[in-house]
């Protein structure tokens, strides 16, 4: 086996680009899962969003449009999720499910309503690449980072903004404290509700950015259950990275690498599908604390309820 | 996912988990309800995709019990029972694990693993006679599926690892080993061509099918649809009629009353998620025994994961169980008539079944009812 092929410029380009869905989706769950709401629905939203930005960049011609549209269909179905988990603390578990299979079933009845068995446009615009000019030149980095899709910075960048947003700023540590102890923080004037709704309407645009990445940048089309797990490795980076946007995106870039090789060392003999089992493992090694010590937000998926409603 | 790390002690279930078990004993009021509001919604998206939803639903109905003559009618009927078996066996799966207060999402890994080591043993053995392969086949899923489901038990137990989590894991672990075992690993058959599949099982492991052809033709109503109903059998008279199955649910109403009890909820933690684990995985046997006689490389098109809406929807119980997985049945085979005639997508059928699990475990609508009601007095 070449160390070429596992270290070289093109590996680490892949698993950039094969990261940054699940980035995406890792600070979507830390986001709302610090404010203390379980979202497994992670998978279904991105679902949404993979599906409505590609039938909303073929109805406006732009991908950008596109985008926005696979946005907001992502985030009527967190707001769903938010309502039956803040307001009407139902199972956040169940729920979380149950929007899962809904958003797998929805979008594979509208790809068949709308584009029947020819699948979706074939001419469909892109988001722009990158261009880092100069930066090329330089060997090994620029064949590692330019001409990466914008989407791939606009998640590097999200992996800062959302640590700074969590760890340097009031609004950051009262979205925290609601997540550790609802009631101290509802005590200091916090709106509790309000804080969980912001927090997990963001995972939402978060989880569906990473799932029109998915189509609009990955495959170029929409195919039915395109996501194929993301979600919930996305689910498992949050764990891995211990609940930390920084601490995510490096599990998501490990994943990511695995996910790369798999693509690299096909038809080496190489049974390149356990590879694909390493997240899976790693992550219940690290919930089962034989890895490493992870901490969940102490009100992580408990409802809160206001006293003497 | 609240006590991952929280030490030794196991920590109690969330509230509406356990919750979840007794909120039928209102009765079957909430689920017909949420059933005819799923239907409304997916009519309204039918409708809005241009097509009739009148003439899909009737499509759907017909698809399932219906036909021309009494022996299609008998045919779907049969095969809708068919497709209920395989669910019955990962809801007792779910079921088991929620009257304990444990959450099994599970169910999908641990039928895939039993199938593969149905599959793999039906076929290593073949040449073995009936009364011998038959027992070994089931036996050997039964065990495999336990192991499978004994693991996030073990990790809940000894280590806090929430057991959503470890078992949403192990899905998948267990999907990509089935690629592996099927497509270039040691179960893979030379000839599969398509699909990647095993080799098939030897004739002592098929079960056979029930229904004589001269009477259903075609019809594949095969003896797993026994082992289901004794499953349902077995699974009442454990939770409900011996000691242990008291202990489970006492666990599961209270792990810590359970514990000043004098009963270990680690120990039984982890044994429940092996019956869990066992059951998930004879289902997977019994559909490669009873339908496909080999394991193909994705055969299940997510009986596991539909288990937690026909659980929660049979509200735990081995009747409700039986109706709800026959309910699923039906909007399964149904769904294909239905995509044929009335050119609706079948996946109507999973958006019809996710809004239902919705509405009735979320407790969509008796929530915002209970709060109407709230707010007006």
């Amino acid at each position: 086996m070449e160390i070429g092929l596992i270290l070289g410029a093109g590996q680490l380009a892949a698993t950039l680009r094969l990261a940054a869905p699940l980035t995406f989706a890792a600070l979507g769950g830390v986001i709302s899962e610090r404010s203390g709401v379980v979202n497994i629905a992670l998978e279904g939203i991105m679902l949404m969003g993979a599906f409505f930005a590609v039938w909303g960049t073929a109805v406006t011609g732009n991908a950008w449009a596109g985008l926005l549209i696979g946005i907001a269909a992502g985030v009527v179905l967190t707001a769903v999720h938010a309502y039956a988990a803040i307001h009407l603390r139902s199972d956040q578990i169940v729920s979380g499910m149950a929007l899962n299979i809904l958003a797998l079933g929805l979008t594979s009845f509208l790809n068949f309503q709308l584009y029947g068995f020819t699948g979706t446009p074939a001419d469909l615009a892109g988001l722009p690449d990158v261009d880092l000019g100069p930066v090329r030149g330089i060997p090994y980095v620029g064949g590692v980072i330019d001409d990466q899709s914008v989407l791939v910075w606009l998640a590097v960048a999200l992996v800062v903004g959302v640590h700074l947003v969590l760890f340097r700023t009031v609004a950051g540590m009262r979205l925290r404290a609601v997540g550790e102890h609802p009631r101290a923080a509802d005590t200091l004037g916090i709106d509790v509700f309000k804080m969980r709704y912001a927090a997990v309407l963001a995972s939402g645009v978060l989880a569906a950015i990473g799932g029109a990445y998915l189509s609009l940048e990955v495959s170029h089309s929409f195919t039915n259950n395109i996501t194929s797990g993301r979600g919930f490795i996305g689910l498992a980076a949050m764990i891995f990275g211990n609940w930390t946007p920084v601490g995510a995106f490096i599990a998501a870039l490990l994943f990511g690498f695995g996910d790369a090789l798999t693509f690299s060392l096909q038809g080496t003999g190489v049974p390149v599908q356990l590879l694909g089992t390493l997240p899976y493992l790693l992550t219940i090694l690290a919930v089962g604390g034989l890895l490493a010590r992870t901490r969940p937000p102490a009100a992580d998926g408990v409802p809160y309820e206001t006293e003497g409603r | 996912m609240t006590d991952v790390t929280s030490g030794p002690e196991v920590a109690p279930p969330a509230r509406s988990v356990r919750q979840l078990g007794y909120q039928w004993t209102a009765g079957p009021a909430m689920p017909l309800l949420s059933l005819a509001v799923a239907l409304l919604i997916g009519a309204v998206f039918i409708a809005a995709s241009g097509r009739d939803p009148l003439r899909a639903y009737v499509a759907l109905v017909s698809g399932a019990v219906g036909g021309a003559t009494v022996q299609l009618a008998a045919y779907n009927t049969s095969e809708t029972i068919v497709g209920a078996v395989p669910l019955v066996f990962t809801a007792i799966s779910v079921a088991v694990a929620f009257r304990t207060g444990l959450f099994n999402i599970g169910a999908e890994g641990q039928l895939l693993v039993g199938a593969l080591s149905a599959g793999a043993v039906g076929a290593a053995f073949g040449g073995l006679p009936g009364p011998v392969l038959m027992p070994l086949t089931l036996g050997a899923a039964a065990l495999a599926g336990a192991a499978y489901g004994a693991i996030p038990g073990a990790l809940k137990a000894w280590r806090g690892a929430h057991e959503v989590i470890t078992t949403i894991m192990l899905n998948y672990v267990a999907i990509f080993l089935m690629h592996w075992l099927l497509q270039n690993g040691p179960m893979t058959a030379p000839s599969a061509a398509g699909t990647p599949a095993s080799a098939k099982i030897g004739d002592g492991a098929i079960l056979p099918v029930l229904l004589p052809s001269d009477l259903v033709p075609l019809s594949r109503l095969h003896a797993g649809t026994l082992i289901a109903i004794a499953a349902l059998v077995g699974f009442w008279a454990l939770m409900w009629r011996t000691s242990l199955g008291y202990e489970l649910r006492s666990v599961g109403f209270s792990p810590r009353a359970a514990a000043q009890a004098g009963i270990d909820p680690k120990l039984r933690t982890v044994l429940v998620m092996a019956i869990a684990g066992g059951v998930a995985g004879i289902g997977g046997a019994v559909q490669i025994q009873g339908v496909l006689y080999r394991v193909f490389d994705g055969f299940s098109p997510g009986y596991g994961f539909d288990a937690i809406a026909v659980a929660l929807l049979g509200k735990s119980s081995p009747v409700g169980i039986a109706l709800a997985a026959l309910l699923f049945g039906a909007f399964g085979h149904g769904g294909a008539l239905m995509q044929s005639e009335a050119q609706v997508s079948a996946h109507i059928v999973s958006v019809i079944e996710a809004l239902v699990l919705f509405l009735v475990a979320a407790e969509l609508v008796a929530r915002i009812v209970a709060g109407r009601r709230k707010a007006r007095a």
